[in-house]
């Protein structure tokens, strides 16, 4: 019983990683029916901004706490500049061209890891710990870093939650989403809407990456790997899904955390990849599906 | 009904639900072979639904749909397809970067197992259509009235026992109508096909037709020749209604 | 109908390609060639996928599932090494089919991201499976002695044999079907056709051509291992059929020589290949999108139209 929680809490605080990666993927998708693989970058760009800029203004003299929040505002910084730039320079001329913005994608993926890899090197940062010690909840121990990455992603899930549901930009999104020739017709402006659906997307990869770097090893492969649990989890929720998004990545983590401790990792991840299949093969648009 | 020679397709009892919405409830009517069978309707009777429930592309719900003599309810689009029951779409039902020769090769190639009969019933099909001229012409670029022809050409080379076309007049001007309904005529007498024709075009309709179906909210409202559907109160009261619905 | 294959083009050019293997002496410059050969052909065999409008990025483990399958077939099996490239071939194939059904299903974004989670699932098996040398990979898997110095000239002509017979395939009835799939798949459902089959077969063709790619890959390499399978293998596919123009065969091909050339140029000059990889998709997707072969048909175009 012990071990369940703990791996059930295990799982929530993986899960809030992922879940901000698939929202951000799926909202994308949901608005301009595109697949950006280079959505990792922005979370890896942060994540590398809040790893070199804390160690260094903690050595300066700042408080950790104020380091790491400069830090994580230098982070999500850049990674919405850059973000901004793929978009207006890219992305922006393959609203749903699903093949032309994969393929875009690719190249930057390619460009992007080349250049993070000759700036940055291989070589990994730790990042000094902002809030110490751990938690007990139900018996089961969790970092207060840990926590407060969980909370901090259920914060902005909710808030994000409640911005599509209750602002008129949320709901012109979700119009978008639906049907967009429709929306057009009502006139909402697709372009923008296009735009800040991308910047979404790219704040909270960002997001995420300033949240990770504290309690990860960061180096600049650190988001391929989260990338594809992201894509997976919005596959089994259905691609264009919020609900959808936010259930694929706690299932993701599932697997992940359970299957890693009673077989091995390894094991896990192919059994992720096969329940993806089969997900496929029962409902091939995701389990949720709104595209 | 007269039923002498055995009906190509029947449905009996044909329903489709989508969700809360009824799209067609109960349906029964026949086609026999060698006519050409108007299914009209004002918008929202359910024509498309009936159109796609025929050719496999929805499974219904219930009912039974029997087809060449053999029962086909719940049939794929491909079995049924294979049988001899081939259909057009209402958009764009041919492939714009092909050439039209090999858009209607496409319908030649389950039927055709050698290269060179292809390649004459390409050509067979294309004159036929007037499309003589037009083989190396990439199907995209063509006029509407042209495109038209071409969807029509894919379907009836694989020379179909039943031949339905969803709209296919929409958008042609009056002589491309002539053409396509002369064309329609010279299908059904000379090929012996019988063809299901859905279509807005009344006067169309009135003319080329051996019989018609009106559907109506997605029910049967009324079957007999041009001239019985003409003078019908009940098709009358419809559509005129619907008009004032509007 | 234009059913011309062009031969005498294809023979004359394949021959001077081969000619001109029989010239070259340094180890480095055998390397590159040996690198464009295998670089064209899986390029192609991605482009066959396109043909049916999906992109493949299981094309990948495919040539990785040749490699290995060539390679425990020579170091493990000890069967010949003709025997060994056919069966990477046929396994790769056999694999794909499966793989194919299941999932050509899907389409779009569906069909990419599953392809692409199945390229890094099989580099998961390749490096736990201790047999296939797991993480380091397989090492000895030599051609036979005797073909050792002619081995760029086999190399050549296997790949040159594959891309005219996936070419053939295009210009066949076959190659129409999978294009009147791409262009409206409805469509052709509705004239009889099987359109999973036909994909399926469009796909295991496809993936014959990248298990051959693959084990010709082992055996000019000697060695391979996990990390040589992974999506960038696709990714750098997919850059040759860009940069060279997706709409004709000859596109990955003059794709991988470029590319290759300066690729492997590039890495001279002690720069990054990702960056250049990647720079190339971004600049050509954005300025070029039809590639080199779509800038000199336009240039033709433009030419043929003021003359008239």
């Amino acid at each position: 019983m012990q071990t369940a929680i703990q791996l059930i809490v295990t799982s929530l605080q993986i899960g809030a990683v992922y879940i901000l990666f698939s929202l951000g993927l799926t909202l994308i998708f949901g608005v301009m029916r595109i697949v950006n693989f280079a959505h990792g970058h922005l979370f890896t760009i942060s994540a590398l901004m809040v790893a070199y800029s804390v160690p260094w203004l903690a050595g300066n003299g700042f408080p950790v706490l104020l380091a790491y929040l400069t830090g994580a505002a230098i982070g999500i910084a850049v990674a919405l500049v850059i973000g901004f730039l793929i978009y207006v320079f890219g992305f922006r001329y393959f609203q749903r061209d699903m093949v032309g913005s994969f393929i875009l994608s690719i190249g930057l993926v390619l460009l992007l890891d080349g250049v993070l890899l000759k700036l940055f090197g291989g070589a990994v940062r730790p990042v000094p710990e902002v809030l110490s010690g751990t938690v007990n909840i139900l018996g089961a121990t969790v970092t207060t870093q840990r926590l407060a990455l969980c909370f901090a992603a259920v914060v902005i899930t909710g808030m994000l939650y409640l911005a599509l549901t209750r602002t008129r930009l949320g709901k012109a999104l979700r119009a978008v989403s639906i049907d967009h020739e429709a929306a057009m017709l009502q006139g909402v402006p697709y372009n923008r809407m296009a735009m800040i659906g991308f910047m979404i997307a790219a704040g909270l990869a960002a997001v995420a990456g300033a949240l990770i770097a504290p309690v990860s090893i960061v180096s600049p492969a650190i988001g391929a790997d989260y990338l594809i649990k992201g894509f997976i989890a919005v596959i089994v929720g259905g691609l264009g899904s919020v609900p959808g998004a936010i259930l694929g990545g706690l299932f993701v983590a599932a697997i992940e955390t359970f299957g890693g401790f009673y077989f091995d990792p390894t094991a896990a991840t192919i059994a992720i990849f096969v329940l993806v299949i089969v997900v496929l093969l029962v409902r091939p648009k995701g389990l949720l599906d709104n595209g | 009904m007269t039923g002498e020679r055995q009906a190509l397709l029947q449905a009996r009892g044909l329903t489709r639900r989508f969700g809360g919405l009824v799209a067609v409830s109960n349906l029964d009517f026949d086609i026999h072979p060698g006519e050409i069978l108007g299914l009209i309707g004002p918008n929202g009777a359910g024509k498309s639904t009936t159109f796609n429930l025929i050719s496999g592309f929805y499974k219904p719900t219930s009912g039974e749909l029997t087809i060449f003599g053999e029962p086909c309810t719940g049939k794929s689009s491909m079995a049924i397809s294979r049988m001899g029951l081939v259909r057009t779409f209402q958009h764009g039902s041919f492939m714009p970067t092909m050439s039209v020769a090999d858009n209607i090769l496409l319908g030649t190639i389950h039927g055709l197992r050698d290269r060179a009969a292809r390649r004459d019933r390409v050509v067979e099909t294309a004159q036929m259509l007037g499309l003589g001229g037009h083989l190396s012409d990439i199907a995209g670029t063509l006029p509407h009235g042209l495109q038209r022809l071409v969807s029509i050409g894919i379907a009836f080379a694989a020379r179909p026992k039943l031949l339905c076309l969803d709209e296919p007049l929409t958008g042609l001007n009056q002589t491309e109508v002539t053409g396509t309904l002369t064309m329609l005529e010279r299908i059904r007498d000379e090929f012996g096909a019988s063809i299901l024709l859905v279509e807005h075009n009344m006067k169309a309709v009135m003319k080329v037709c051996d019989r018609i179906v009106v559907l109506h909210h997605g029910q049967f409202l009324a079957e007999g020749t041009p001239g019985e559907i003409h003078s019908n109160r009940k098709v009358i009261d419809a559509y005129l209604g619907h008009r004032h619905e509007k | 109908m234009d059913d011309k294959l062009g031969l005498p083009y294809w023979a004359i050019g394949t021959a001077l390609a081969l000619g001109s293997t029989l010239l070259i002496g340094d180890p480095y410059i055998v390397s590159v060639v040996n690198l464009i050969s295998i670089a064209a052909l899986t390029a192609v065999s991605l482009r066959f996928v396109m043909l049916i409008g999906e992109l493949n990025f299981a094309t990948a483990a495919f040539v990785g599932i040749g490699a290995y399958t060539a390679g425990a077939a020579v170091t493990i099996l000890d069967w010949p090494f003709l025997v060994a490239i056919l069966l990477a071939g046929v396994v790769a194939a056999a694999v794909s089919a499966l793989f194919g059904f299941v999932t050509l299903k899907t389409k779009g974004p569906y069909f990419l991201l599953i392809s692409f989670a199945f390229t890094e699932a099989v580099r998961i098996v390749y490096s736990k499976s201790m047999f296939l040398g797991g993480n380091s990979g397989m090492v000895g898997i030599f051609p036979p002695l005797a073909l050792d110095p002619w081995m760029p000239t086999f190399i050549m002509a296997v790949s040159a044999a594959l891309i005219f017979a996936l070419y053939a395939a295009e210009r066949s009835d076959f190659g129409k079907i999978l294009i009147a799939i791409r262009d409206n798949e409805n469509v052709a459902r509705t004239v009889g056709l099987n359109i999973l089959l036909i994909k399926v077969a469009c796909f295991a063709l496809a993936s014959f051509a990248a298990g051959i790619a693959g084990s010709l890959h082992a055996f000019a390499n000697s060695v391979i291992s996990p990390g040589d399978f992974s999506y960038l293998l696709a990714a750098f596919a997919l850059a040759y059929v860009k940069v060279g123009g997706e709409d004709s065969i000859l596109g990955p091909i003059i794709g991988a020589v470029l590319l290759v050339s300066l690729g492997s140029y590039a890495l001279g000059l002690g720069g990054q290949e990702h960056i250049f990889y990647g720079a190339a998709i971004v600049l050509v997707v954005l300025l070029m999108p039809h590639g080199l072969v779509g800038l000199v048909r336009r240039g033709r175009d433009k030419l043929a139209q003021r003359r008239a």
